[in-house]
């Protein structure tokens, strides 16, 4: 798994590459926190995503209360199908902010 | 004559209270040279046929000791006496040419004069005892001392005789306590024989202590009935080995093939790598389901069982194969073919040829008739299916002469089965085959793959993979397969942070199989017992990190079984979804 970060004036897109699982989650969880306590938001691309469990979902939940709780901006892009399909099983695709693209998403939380 | 009874008395004693028929000897020859008055004596013992055996030394008393001496039968002074079974006074040893001067040339003991009687019982001659240079007068024996040595002698062997006996009889005491623990031993192997409620039950009455015969049958966790019943030729000791052998192969490849063709085939091949020339067993195994009726049978050379239809038919079920115990080089090996029949509510009866050759009156067999006529009186009468073959039995055993052969029966009645599944509400009258699976070469059925794989989380990704493809090859679609992937890959994660807390220790195996039309995926672990009633799904409302797994389990298969593990140890997770 890969996480890539780039500030788009203030608002961190962290792309993530590979598989999501119990042994990749915690690098998930700590980046988005991370991002989230320089940044002013964080959009999360999943395009990349092959797989991800309920741990990884975990790490999303967290990193969208934290952001919530601050104010900030927080929200997925790209969502390829098989998270999609995780986050449906979850009931949590009614709850996240989703955008199709990264631009969608930049203007949305701008 | 009073030396005479108190010497018998004395050894019979002795030989009570020590057991050992040496020293009783020795101490009789101490006592009759104490009567006798003579310097020596030695008691000789013919060991082997009268003319090819030989006379040795038992035991010795005088100056020189002479024990374990052997002599050819019929020679010397003591086979002379012997052969002829006839005592001898000799005055002047020196000059007898049978007197052997060679034992004494290096001693200051010069034999003077020897007295000799022989020991016999009857006709059977046992030695003979002899005494050398009377110590008193003028040192020469008289025909009052052959006399007395006579009858002393005749004491001797009556005592030794009597101890050879009691000795035969402790040995075949022994030997009938060993046969009876042996046979304890296999009826151990037994299961238990079943009662008016069970599925299955057997009845087993060997012919003798021990039994050639078994049957056995265990339940797998998910209900199912693995059965054999088997006859090994012979009747002995060997055949019980053979059987006590068999009976644990069953038991342990039993529960590891679920399909009875190819158990039968691997059993076979495990007796014949240590073959017992000439044995063979004849054995049937099989595989029942009460869930659905079907039972999957193999037949290796045994009596066919009978199938008693619902519409009160007999269907015998023919061997397909040689018996357990012929090498595969010369059938060609391969697993034993199978029959797939459904027992619709009817049942089945494996039994060996003593059930139906046993005589029920002197030289009057039961026979396949008479067997079938007491199953359906049985049944008329509203006997259990335990009750039916427990009276077969019986009536052979009660015929008033001794079983000819063991009798063994197994019966499985599926009428209360039936009636169970008459209860479901989608109960099919009718059941189809079940469909063959797609994408592979005929149909699967039991254990498709395994991962025994360390208890972390670097090792999921090898289990995610292992399902991935599993799922795929059984026919599942892409959705479907990552839905399993998601659903195995959560409940070994409950493993690896909640079983073993963490530790990174611990083993976890991962069992896929295909079960009927069912996909299923046990998951084991070694850690603690986990309580159950504390893993329970989230409330999704609830949105907050953590607890999703579980829900993701329930959400993707069918069914979510914690189980007992095998042998009580860890914790043992069934997941299934139909294909």
């Amino acid at each position: 798994m890969d996480i890539s970060v780039s500030d788009n004036n203030g608002i961190q897109v962290v792309a993530i590459t590979g598989e999501v699982d119990l042994s990749t989650s915690p690098q998930v969880r700590d980046a988005l926190l991370k991002e989230l306590a320089t940044g002013h938001g964080v959009i999360v691309d999943l395009s990349g995503v092959a797989y991800i469990d309920s741990s990884g979902v975990a790490s999303l939940v967290e990193a969208f209360q934290t952001a919530k709780s601050k104010g900030q901006g927080f929200a997925l892009a790209q969502v390829s199908e098989t998270p999609m399909r995780v986050l449906k099983l979850a009931r949590l695709d009614q709850v996240f902010v989703i955008y199709d693209s990264i631009d969608d998403a930049l203007s949305g939380l701008a | 004559m009073n030396e005479q009874l108190e010497l018998l008395i004395e050894m019979g004693r002795h030989y009570a209270e020590t057991q050992d028929i040496e020293v009783t000897m020795s101490r009789a020859l101490e006592r009759i040279t104490e009567l006798m008055g003579v310097d020596g004596g030695a008691l000789f013992v013919l060991e082997g046929g009268e003319e090819d055996g030989n006379l040795v030394c038992h035991a010795s008393h005088g100056p020189i000791d002479i024990r374990g001496l052997t002599i050819p039968a019929g020679t010397g002074i003591v086979g002379r006496s012997v052969a002829a079974n006839k005592s001898e006074v000799v005055w002047d040893a020196q000059n007898d040419p049978s007197f052997n001067k060679d034992l004494e040339k290096d001693l200051d003991f010069t034999t003077r004069s020897i007295l000799c009687a022989p020991m016999s019982v009857k006709d059977e001659r046992l030695g003979a005892i002899e005494v050398v240079n009377k110590s008193s007068g003028d040192g020469l024996f008289d025909d009052e001392d052959l006399q007395l040595l006579e009858a002393l002698a005749a004491s001797a062997a009556l005592a030794i005789s009597n101890a050879r006996m009691a000795a035969e009889v402790a040995d075949k005491e022994v030997m009938r306590r060993e046969l009876e623990r042996a046979g304890e031993i296999q009826r151990g192997l037994l299961p238990e024989p079943g009662d008016d409620d069970s599925i299955i039950a057997g009845v087993n009455h060997p012919a003798r202590v021990v039994s050639g015969d078994f049957y056995d049958f265990f339940t797998l966790y998910d209900g199912r009935i693995v059965f054999t019943l088997a006859d090994v030729s012979g009747k002995g000791m060997n055949a019980a080995l053979l059987m006590a052998k068999s009976a644990s192969l069953f038991r342990c490849l039993g529960k590891e093939d679920m399909r009875p063709g190819r158990l039968l085939q691997r059993i076979n091949a495990e007796v014949c790598e240590t073959a017992m020339r000439g044995m063979f067993v004849t054995m049937v195994a099989g595989i029942y389901d009460p869930k659905s009726g079907r039972l999957v049978i193999a037949n290796a050379g045994h009596e066919p069982p009978l199938f008693h239809t619902p519409e009160g038919e007999f269907v015998a079920m023919e061997a397909s194969a040689p018996p357990v115990g012929i090498p595969p080089e010369l059938t060609g090996g391969g697993p034993v073919a199978e029959d797939v029949i459904n027992l619709r509510g009817g049942s089945l009866y494996i039994f060996t040829d003593g059930a139906t050759e046993g005589y029920i009156a002197e030289g009057v067999e039961l026979g396949a008739d008479g067997f079938q006529a007491m199953i359906e009186d049985g049944l008329k009468n509203g006997q259990s299916g335990q009750a039916r073959i427990t009276a077969v039995a019986e009536r052979l055993s009660r015929a008033g002469t001794a079983l000819r052969d063991d009798v063994t029966v197994l019966v499985i009645d599926d009428a209360k089965p039936l009636q169970e599944r008459q209860k479901q509400a989608d109960y099919d009258p009718d059941p189809k085959p079940q469909r063959e699976l797609p994408r592979m070469d005929g149909p699967i059925e039991g254990q498709l793959c395994t991962l025994s794989v360390p208890a972390r989380a670097a090792s999921l990704k090898l289990i995610r993979q292992a399902i991935g493809d599993t799922a795929n090859t059984c026919g599942f679609n892409k959705e479907e397969c990552q839905d399993l992937v998601l659903a195995v890959d959560e409940a070994c994660q409950n493993v690896v942070r909640h079983a073993y807390n963490g530790r990174e220790d611990g083993d976890m195996d991962v069992e896929i199989r295909c079960e009927g039309s069912d996909f299923v995926v046990l998951i084991r672990d070694f850690a603690p017992a986990v309580d159950v009633e504390k893993i329970k799904p989230r409330d999704l409302d609830d949105v907050r990190p953590g607890g999703l797994g579980v829900h993701f389990i329930r959400e993707v298969m069918d069914d979510v079984e914690h189980m007992p593990p095998p042998d009580g140890q860890g914790n043992l997770l069934r997941l299934k979804k139909a294909m």
